[in-house]
């Protein structure tokens, strides 16, 4: 965020200085007054009068100057970017889907939760909708708690709120009951709940509930309700409806067999909003879909990009007529429904009116043939570097070292996708991998060149795997593992997940392997060189694994050579902090900044999940991604030095320079690995590859 | 009879093949929106390999369950990637389906998809709404289930499990990818049917035409 604050205010400091000089217009201005005098209004935040005073001229002129410096273009007032487009968005959801208000909160870099911006629109929505004398019923779930949370409307007379489910007991703090207490101290309405469980164990039971005075009371009141509040849960594998424990996990299978794709006030819609069947419906204990769509002004809040196919239901059935949501959910919910068009719309008005004669779309590239790059950058590699590797059976995407394998010691397999050179084929050598299975660009090897390397290197103790946690790799190398089994030959796995910020430390088996892969392939090569059995190797690659932390970030993307065009974009301005090495989304997308407070960003995060204390040892790879020269790489490293100076944290051993690339992209990524005395003596274990060499 | 189950099936696997290859521009350019534009590409190799390789089997000998067999080794061996484990995987467990199996009937064809759809389901460890070819093979499955237990004719039987495919396919459009190369883009995933169910839908039509005129 920009701060305007820095400026100069209007008080004395900044009068006196422009008093002091009142005769003459300031150099800077050349002889504009209209420049000066916006300047000090704009930029200064002075008012008409103090301008007045400073400029030596009378208030009315000031004025004058104003009106006309925007007459003139002189200052051009602008829409902010992000609100613009939310506007747009809002428009256009409401146009598409016919709804009676729309509300779109801006994207913003994620300054705030999104709860928290949804809860904030939620009560501004609630303080324009809602009227004395209505019935409002509420549904729950955490961003319908977020809008009780931030609402406060006054002056309201003989509201109420009801429940639209029953209750809940479960162990979290958005539940029925608390979200409609929380709606009606917001609004200061009388709350009515509804005193059942919301699912009950059995139809009869259901019944003989719902023949209940009091729950008949109750129900009465929420057909008198005329509007309606509500969150939508997306039944996608990571959302809470399956954590929350709201629904059993056997009936939620049954539901998303028969294609549910989202849950509205406790019930389960498909794709196209209509209702689907399950063992559920009749044990449930609330208002059904006909009752809420029959009320007068249904509003629904909710956001994030997971539940784009949910909301998408919701309107296509019909159940919302006031949606409040955020810009990126809105935008995707219109893409998904086929409008187009949009991001024209949304990208400001000036459009570039041509495109330069010097614009690019191809990026230069030394190449032959296109299609044969991997296997002419592998005939290369051969040649090169004989003294280290050699092809087995003749192909080059199983490579095996030369002096590496041998009876009694575990061998080594690693493997992947090509475009990450000196990854994986450079660290093959005696003390380090035995053998490398290589694939295509960005792309798995198929399981039967694993399976070659995995012969070749077996000497009778078993073959350990490591490889990166990506979903082609696990099946290619899993299947691999599969046949080589049954050979006879022992595999066992390690995933390299050291990307910290490719998922939350509750999801770290979810996380993508980058360049501490150069950590961990060192410390697995060293414990098989020392001829430690399967299970220890396989232990203490597991431990340099989880002892191991890289973040990395892209300024510029890569370009594929068959397209030698940019396989994605990255704004002229921007930065990505946590893109992953095939330019997978980072954490967060911001404007460039100074190296040193990039390097905190990352350092920062990497001290939040790594518990060094003062004394303690790591070894540090400052790895480019491609394109960024050495030169920058030193900067950041001078940076990461000294954060870890400043915790007495020792550096053991350092790597700066291209370990694990991404083509030709620019970016950089830092790699920690915290040492332990095990650690310490494996990663100075002798080796002897084309990239690393130690002895 | 004619021509024997391993003949016809080796006939669908032309089918499927013909059909790969008249498809492949549209699929690699559905990929493009997503992923990196290879898609066409690589189920036609893949298919093609299936194609030479069969060419090579004994006809006369051959059981179904070898046909599928066959089929599974020669994709794996020429699609890397992820396509290559899920339908080599997918070969894999209906050879295992039909093994001793004779005839290819409709209960056996029934066997054949359910046992593609939860092999892939198996090795991709995914589910429905993923945005993945599973949002194609387990639907068809399950409507060839259904056929089946309704005793339905053999054109009724394909037909519903093309058309479930194919609503399978097209409800893609509205989810967001959560495995392989498209989870990267994320919510640009949106509005874009899914490359590998759009070939499942090519492949499950081509098997349609030449196993239902071939009965």
């Amino acid at each position: 965020m920009t701060s305007k604050t820095s400026s100069p205010r209007k008080g004395g400091a900044s009068r006196s200085s422009a008093t002091d000089m009142s005769d003459a217009i300031p150099l800077r201005y050349g002889d504009d007054p209209y420049v000066w005098a916006c300047w000090l209004y704009y930029e200064d935040g002075m008012t008409q009068g103090e301008i007045a005073d400073a400029m030596g001229v009378s208030r009315a002129t000031v004025n004058s100057y104003l009106a006309e410096a925007r007459e003139k273009g002189i200052v051009n007032i602008s829409l902010e970017p992000a609100r613009l487009a939310s506007l747009t968005i809002a428009q256009e959801l409401k146009r598409h889907f016919g709804l009676a208000d729309c509300l779109v909160v801006p994207s913003d870099d994620n300054a705030r939760p999104l709860i928290d911006r949804l809860g904030v629109a939620g009560a501004m929505a609630l303080q324009k909708l809602v009227k004395s004398g209505d019935t409002l019923a509420v549904s729950w779930g955490r961003t319908v708690m977020s809008v009780g949370e931030h609402a406060d409307v006054h002056a309201l007379q003989d509201t109420t709120v009801v429940q639209a489910t029953g209750g809940t007991t479960a162990a979290f703090s958005y539940t029925p009951e608390l979200c409609a207490a929380s709606i009606a101290r917001a609004i200061s309405a009388r709350c009515v709940g509804i005193t059942a469980p919301a699912i009950v164990k059995s139809p009869e039971l259901r019944q003989m509930l719902l023949d209940e005075p009091l729950l008949q009371e109750q129900f009465v009141t929420l057909a008198q309700a005329n509007r309606i509040l509500f969150g939508i849960s997306s039944l996608r594998p990571n959302s809470t409806i399956h954590t929350s424990g709201f629904f059993e996990s056997v009936s939620l299978q049954h539901y998303l067999a028969a294609g549910a794709v989202g849950v509205v006030a406790g019930r389960f819609i498909d794709e196209r909003g209509r209702p689907v069947a399950g063992p559920l419906d009749d044990r449930t204990v609330g208002i059904s879909l006909d009752m809420l769509r029959r009320i007068g002004t249904r509003i629904a809040v909710a956001g994030g990009f997971d539940k784009v196919p949910a909301l998408l239901a919701a309107l296509r059935g019909g159940y919302v007529n006031v949606l409040i949501t955020d810009a990126a959910t809105g935008h995707g919910i219109l893409r998904a429904d086929g409008v187009t068009g949009l991001d024209t719309r949304i990208s400001q008005r000036p459009k570039l009116a041509q495109t330069p004669s010097s614009y690019r779309t191809h990026v230069k590239k030394f190449l032959n043939n296109p299609n044969e790059v991997v296997e002419e950058m592998l005939d290369g590699v051969v040649r090169a570097h004989r003294d280290y590797i050699e092809p087995i059976n003749g192909s080059h995407r199983a490579l095996v070292a030369k002096s590496g394998p041998r009876p009694g010691k575990v061998g080594l397999v690693i493997g992947g996708g090509t475009g990450h050179e000196p990854c994986f084929l450079g660290y093959v050598g005696k003390g380090l991998a035995d053998a490398v299975a290589v694939g295509n660009i960005f792309s798995s090897p198929p399981p039967d060149p694993i399976v070659q390397c995995a012969v070749a290197a077996s000497g009778g103790e078993g073959v350990l795997f490591v490889y990166g946690n990506y979903a082609g790799d696990v099946m290619n190398f899993e299947m691999a593992a599969e046949i080589a089994e049954e050979k006879g030959i022992k595999v066992r796995t390690v995933l390299t997940t050291d990307d910290i910020a490719s998922s939350p430390v509750e999801d770290r088996e979810g996380r993508r392997g980058v360049a501490g892969n150069f950590f961990i392939f060192k410390i697995a090569g060293a414990a098989c060189d020392r001829g430690l059995s399967l299970d220890a190797c396989e232990a203490v690659t597991r431990k340099a694994n989880l002892r191991t932390y890289t973040v990395g970030v892209a300024l510029e993307p890569c370009s594929m050579p068959q397209t030698r065009r940019h396989n994605f974009e990255i704004g002229p301005d921007d930065m990505e902090i946590g893109m992953g090495i095939h330019g997978e989304p980072g954490v967060t997308r911001e404007r460039i900044k100074p190296a040193d407070e990039i390097t905190d960003a990352i350092m920062d995060n990497i001290f939040k999940e790594m518990k060094a204390s003062a004394g303690d040892r790591v070894a540090v790879l400052i790895n480019s991604f491609g394109a960024t020269p050495l030169m920058e790489l030193y900067i950041l490293y001078r940076r990461v030095a000294q954060r870890l100076a400043a915790k007495n944290i020792e550096i053991e051993a350092n790597w700066i320079g291209h370990y694990c690339t991404s083509l030709d992209m620019v970016g950089a990524s830092i790699s920690i690995l915290h040492l332990d005395q095990e650690l310490t003596d494996l990663l100075h274990h002798p080796c002897e590859t084309a990239f690393l060499r130690i002895n | 009879m004619s021509e024997n189950a391993a003949r016809r099936l080796v006939s669908m696997f032309q089918a499927i093949s013909e059909a790969v290859e008249a498809e492949k521009d549209h699929l690699s350019e559905l990929d493009g929106a997503i992923g990196d534009a290879d898609h066409g590409t690589t189920m036609s190799l893949g298919f093609l390999a299936v194609k030479a390789e069969l060419a090579k089997l004994d006809l006369d000998q051959a059981q179904i369950s070898d046909v599928m067999a066959t089929a599974a080794g020669a994709f794996l061996n020429a699609v890397g990637a992820s396509t290559g484990p899920l339908y080599a995987t997918a070969f894999r467990r209906a050879a295992q389906a039909v093994a001793g199996k004779a005839e290819l009937d409709l209960a056996t064809c029934a066997a054949i998809i359910d046992a593609m759809g939860s092999g892939m389901r198996e090795r991709g460890k995914g589910q429905r709404g993923d945005k993945t070819m599973l949002d194609a093979w387990l639907p068809a499955a399950d409507a060839a289930a259904a056929a089946l237990a309704e005793n339905k004719e053999a054109d009724g039987f394909w037909r519903d499990v093309v058309a479930s495919a194919e609503a399978g396919a097209n409800a893609t459009r509205s989810m967001i990818a959560t495995k392989g190369r498209a989870a990267r883009v994320r919510e640009r995933s949106l509005g874009h049917v899914d490359p590998g169910a759009a070939s499942s839908v090519v492949i499950l039509r081509a098997m349609a035409s030449s196993l239902n005129r071939a009965a």
